[in-house]
């Protein structure tokens, strides 16, 4: 219940927020509605906290043929955003995330950095194709979020390294997008999600929440969730799981449709 | 006296609950205080070899690490109060085996951390059934020494344990009560039926999940008294069991009850030896405040259960015969179990013409298994409540006509012997047979169903006091010693206000500790508001009688012509002759006062129980697709005897049927193979939110209890019993298969779908 | 190992004296002796410990007390006005919309959140916006109503 000892420091800017995760297991933290709760169970032990919540990386902006999300944007204000034509999925995603106290003060920045194979943006996200801008002392550099997720709570972001926007490409003329799960009663995590964006390019799914990471369906979804690598646990076997994939992938589906023009 | 009883005032503690006033257990500021942690046993079995505590003993804060043999305990048994910490066995995957106790919490779970434990393990127990079998391994094998384990068992209900043991039957150690109830020709009746029908059902272990994790606060006064603070449901029952344990004088050990954020049966004399050991140890108040985790773990939930059942019937419906064998896992409790309970409530509320009910209390490496809500009665509605809707099927009747039929009605024997008090089973069908719910049962959409299921409470028996005291401004002091779980306060200020005549916002209750509070028993098993209520009527008639007394001599009229309303004692039909109650206070309370103080003292020993009864409809729609149940409506129809506030009536029987939806949905106390919690949080294990709980309709039912105050009684428990069979009965409905097991996960109805 | 936080708390400035791991609902209850905001869970979902932060619900005990410096914060204690209960008081106590009391603070904060962005919220919106609140006394009806009336559309 109370995190191992640790110290707090607030970062001003990002240089200085990149020389305070220099130090060997510093952590930086946002909204913390994700690094808190591990703290608490003493899974994460960082030697110091950063906080980098007040620095400027917040607003989401149209421009250049995308969306430009910073990091800090918490689940309320996307979830209060009215989205450019086809990217629906966002707020419909964000509006489910946790419950009202978590989308105050949860960003999608962290979210991503925490990388919990059950989290729902995530599928969002891949589906729409986004980028992540990612500081380090060294520079920036573009990654595409498919290469960002690596396993369970593990990312290609070095120890060093902040994720400075999420970029989000605006979608062809006529798309549509949209996120479906199944939620565990207890946890309010995705026991399935599914994102899917439909446009005159084709159709595109994610899913999340039954495997190692989440990850774009390649091919045809119904035949990409038979042979995927599926999950079970002892609350939701992986049989059960595959067809409750094939069903939400479906739904999104279906929804995304429906806003298309398709 | 109509314009208090039977009117939905606020709560009496309303105002400092929405303000945080109100001074929960862990709130109160102590000068000194330590604060414990437990160490918890990572195995479910196992010898502990050693505990090494020289590395917390280290951590900054830490002032002392405590095993078994540091706590100044006194007795032998093997129950949570004689052994707070194990001491060469663990019985159960945490089990407390150490206290690290320090200057603040956080040193206190550094230190915790550091704590390591060395287990020889054993083979764990945690098949409850293969527990059963001859040569099974024993969940413990420690010989239970000590037969003083505290009466715990009917502080919930006093339920006799049928006849004695069948020797026909060998059954293992682990077995540790079997209970057999038998009348009638059993196989001569299941000739007669023209319909029979039978079932396994399983029900899981489940946490009582009161929001309030578990908290004690213990310190020894100067004058060498012991001073507990706690959250429990039984001041009293709490006294004695940390006097027997500590070898403690009564007089010499003061319990508080503090407000409870909730209990449900949970919090009856558990954790205070851990705070109580300590304290006495150090000669320092500490407190422990579970963390929810540590709850989850390490408290006391209710028992898993499974039941094979058997029913028969005429093809009139009349109920012939039923059969059941129970098996109640009761984990590493070897003090008591349900299995007395679910036998003796098996039958339900209905006449049969035999039965033969077998109880077995087994033990295995599990939770210390505790009382939650009706224990023992929903798991045995869930079984007899789904296969009388099989019965009605095969006999193409209406299950509610069915049931009415059958429901016994004053005057008829119940499992005890006793004849039946008045009982609302008949009534509160008819609410539901009658309701527009019922009717359109059959023309709902493809995925949709309505189901119904009845089950009662017996409702619990112990004596009690009160006082009831007038204060010089003319207001009242109702003193008694119920922990207020309930709303009972809120009770007991109408009872009084009515019965003595004074407006229901000059009455106040306090809630006393056992040093100086009249006597009462726990709150639990439904009996407070019927059996302190009582008290709380007789004691407020005594004090009545002395400020007529008062007033007869002030007026010169005689008591029997005057009448008290509205704080004003007045002559009969001649209100201007009058004085106030106020006014007689003040000559009564003062140096050379006239008048004795206007206080009364009542108790109560009914022995006559009063049996509550709730049926409910539910009605669900099941995703065929993705196995989720959604709860669409709700509807609650209870016996309540006499509604004194129908706000708090209608609460408790929202509370249940909600708790009952959790039951049959979502909530499941799971073990790893090797007897591990696997459900430790409330990431993992699913109490119903505000979504997922429908309207809830309530519909009360009033059957006054002869010897109720104004004819009320308890009427907590008896809203849970019928409610997950309810929802079972309606997934029935909605997708033509019945599922044997709860919770009804989403997987495990797209698996019936499938089947 | 001890820092000082400046905090708002119910209009006043106050400081905490806490750890760099300290939890804000820590330092309101044992710093401020403000222990209206309870502690349910150790997982951050039952919602016992929420405040308002910038008028903003939030649990506290997933907040860092440090992370709350310069801003302001709302406890159960500083809802009511002058003596006078905040209209989400008043109207759990008149609509029964508690039992046991303990999630109630946390509720009603989480309520005022509600209210401020949608003065007339569908049963539906309020029972959404409850998920992170955890009550298992009353069955949430009780609760669903008083924030009906407290938002005037009872």
């Amino acid at each position: 219940m109370i995190a191992a000892a640790t110290r707090y420091q607030r970062a001003s800017d990002v240089d200085h927020a990149l020389e305070l995760l220099g130090e060997p297991d510093a952590k930086a933290i946002a909204g913390g509605q994700s690094l808190i709760p591990v703290m608490k169970l003493r899974i994460a032990r960082p030697s110091v906290v950063v906080d980098i919540s007040r620095l400027e990386l917040c607003g989401v902006e149209e421009r250049e043929g995308a969306l430009h999300i910073g990091p800090l944007t918490t689940w309320a204000e996307l979830a209060a955003t009215d989205p450019p034509a086809g990217l629906d999925a966002i707020p419909e995603c964000a509006r489910e995330i946790g419950d009202v106290q978590v989308r105050n003060l949860g960003t999608i920045g962290g979210s991503i950095v925490h990388a919990d194979p059950a989290s729902d943006m995530p599928a969002v996200l891949l589906a729409l194709g986004a980028s992540l801008e990612i500081r380090s002392t060294d520079g920036s550099r573009d990654v595409a979020l498919a290469d960002v997720f690596l396993g369970p709570f593990t990312t290609a972001l070095g120890g060093q390294e902040l994720v400075t926007d999420v970029v989000v490409p605006l979608p062809a003329p006529g798309s549509g997008s949209a996120y479906a799960s199944v939620e565990h009663p207890a946890s309010g995590f995705a026991l399935v999600g599914a994102a899917a964006l439909v446009g005159p390019a084709g159709e595109t799914v994610a899913l999340t929440g039954v495997a190692a990471t989440p990850f774009v369906l390649d091919g045809d979804p119904q035949n990409a969730i038979a042979a995927a690598e599926i999950f079970g646990d002892r609350f939701a076997s992986e049989e059960y799981r595959r067809d409750l994939a094939s069903v939400v992938a479906e739904r999104a589906l279906a929804s995304a449709r429906e806003r298309s023009d398709a | 006296m109509s314009e208090i009883i039977g009117v939905a005032r606020p709560r009496v503690d309303a105002p400092d609950k929405v303000t945080g006033a109100t001074q929960f257990a862990a709130d109160g500021y102590v000068h000194g205080l330590l604060h414990a942690r437990p160490v918890l046993a990572t195995e479910a079995h196992a010898r502990i070899r050693g505990v090494e505590k020289q590395e917390a003993l280290a951590v900054p804060g830490v002032v002392a690490v405590l095993v078994a043999s540091d706590l100044p305990v006194a007795t032998a048994g093997t129950d949570r109060t004689s052994e707070p910490l194990a001491r060469e066995e663990v019985v159960f995957a945490g089990q407390p085996v150490a206290l690290v106790v320090a200057e603040t919490e956080a040193a206190a779970e550094d230190g915790a951390e550091l704590v390591v434990v060395d287990y020889e393990s054993l083979a764990a127990v945690v098949d409850v059934e293969a527990a059963m079998e001859v040569g099974a391994p024993l969940a413990r094998s420690v010989e239970e020494a000590d037969d003083e384990a505290g009466d715990l068992e009917s502080i919930h209900a006093g339920v006799d344990h049928g006849q004695e043991d069948d020797p026909g039957e060998e059954l293992s150690g682990n077995v540790l009560d079997r209970i057999t109830r038998e009348r009638g020709d059993l196989a001569a009746a299941f000739a007669s039926s023209d319909a029979v029908v039978e079932g396994t059902f399983r029900t899981p272990w489940v946490y009582q999940a009161y929001l309030e994790p578990q908290v004690c606060t213990a310190w020894l006064e100067p004058s060498g008294t012991l001073v507990v603070s706690t959250s429990t449901q039984g001041a009293f029952v709490t006294r004695r069991e940390i006097a027997r344990a500590f070898d403690l004088p009564l007089e010499r050990v003061r319990v508080i009850a503090e407000p409870l954020g909730g209990a449900f049966g949970g919090k009856f004399a558990l954790i205070e030896p851990l705070a109580v050991g300590p304290a006495l140890a150090l000669k320092r108040p500490v407190r422990l405040v579970l963390t929810r985790g540590e709850d989850f773990q390490s408290t006391n939930p209710a028992s898993a259960q499974v039941t094979h059942m058997k029913v028969g019937a005429r093809k009139d419906g009349t109920f012939t015969a039923i059969e059941a064998r129970m098996i109640v896992d009761r984990g590493s409790n070897a003090g008591w179990g349900v299995e007395g309970t679910t036998s003796a409530l098996a039958p339900g509320p209905y006449r049969w013409e035999a039965h033969d009910i077998r109880g077995y209390g087994v033990q295995t490496n599990r939770f210390t298994f505790g009382a939650y809500r009706a224990p023992g009665a929903p798991t045995a509605a869930y079984a007899l409540e789904s296969l009388l809707d099989e019965l009605a099927e095969q006999l193409d009747l209406d299950p509610i006509e069915m049931r009415l039929r059958n429901a016994f009605v004053e005057g008829d024997i119940g499992m005890g012997g006793n004849p039946f008090p008045p009982f609302g089973a008949v009534d509160v069908l008819e609410r539901l047979r009658d309701h527009p719910l019922w009717s359109k049962r059959d023309s709902l959409p493809s995925d949709e169903g309505v189901g119904m299921a009845a089950g009662f409470w017996p409702g619990g028996l112990e004596p009690a006091a009160a006082v009831c005291r007038v204060d010089s401004d003319g207001t009242m002091t109702v003193v008694t010693t119920a922990a207020d779980m309930s709303g009972v306060n809120t009770g007991f200020a109408a009872i009084a206000a009515a019965a003595f005549g004074l407006a229901p916002d000059d009455v106040r209750v306090v809630t006393a500790d056992t040093s100086f509070g009249p006597y009462s028993g726990g709150s639990g098993g439904s009996k407070v508001t019927y059996t302190v209520g009582a008290a709380v009527l007789r004691a407020a008639e005594a004090a009545r009688e002395k400020v007529l007394a008062a007033a007869a001599q002030e007026l010169e009229i005689a008591p029997d012509d005057l009448e008290v309303v509205d704080g004003v004692v007045r002559a009969k039909g001649a209100p201007d002759r009058s004085v106030t109650v106020k006014e007689i206070a003040q000559k009564a309370l003062r140096f050379g006062g006239r008048y004795e103080p206007v206080e009364g003292h009542g108790g109560s020993a009914q022995t006559s129980s009063a049996p509550s009864i709730a049926a409910h409809l539910s009605h669900v729609r099941v995703d065929r697709e993705t196995g989720e149940v959604e709860l669409l409506h709700h509807v609650i129809a209870q016996d309540v005897g006499r509604a004194l506030n129908p706000a708090l009536v209608e609460g408790q029987m929202r509370g249940g049927a909600a708790q009952g939806m959790g039951w049959a949905l979502y909530e499941e106390l799971a073990h790893d193979e090797d007897g591990r919690l696997l459900t430790g949080s409330f990431l993992d294990y699913a109490i119903p939110t505000a979504e997922r709980v429908p309207e809830i309709e309530t519909l009360i039912v009033e059957v006054p209890a002869p010897d109720g105050p104004f004819g009320a009684k308890g009427i907590g428990e008896a809203p849970v019993v019928g409610a997950p069979a309810a929802v079972a009965n309606a997934v029935a409905a909605a997708i033509g298969k019945r599922l044997y097991e709860l919770p009804m996960t989403p997987p495990r109805v797209w698996k019936a779908l499938r089947s | 190992m001890s820092d000082t936080v400046s905090v708002v708390v119910n209009g006043e400035p106050r400081s905490l004296e806490v750890e760099g791991r300290t939890l804000l609902v820590h330092a309101l209850r044992d710093g401020l002796g403000l222990t209206g905001t309870h502690i349910g869970c150790d997982t951050s979902q039952c919602g016992a410990c929420t405040v308002l932060l910038d008028g903003r619900a939030v649990k506290s005990c997933t907040v860092l007390a440090h992370q709350a410096e310069d801003r302001e914060i709302t406890t159960i204690e500083g809802l009511a006005a002058n003596g006078e209960l905040h209209p989400l008081q008043r109207a759990f106590v008149e609509h029964h919309g508690l039992q046991c009391g303990f999630c109630t603070p946390g509720v009603i904060l989480t309520a005022a959140d509600l209210l401020s962005r949608d003065a007339s919220p569908s049963d539906e919106t309020i029972r959404h916006a409850l998920r992170g609140n955890l009550c298992r006394c009353t069955g949430y009806q009780g609760i669903v109503e008083s924030i009906r009336a407290a938002g005037g559309t009872s």
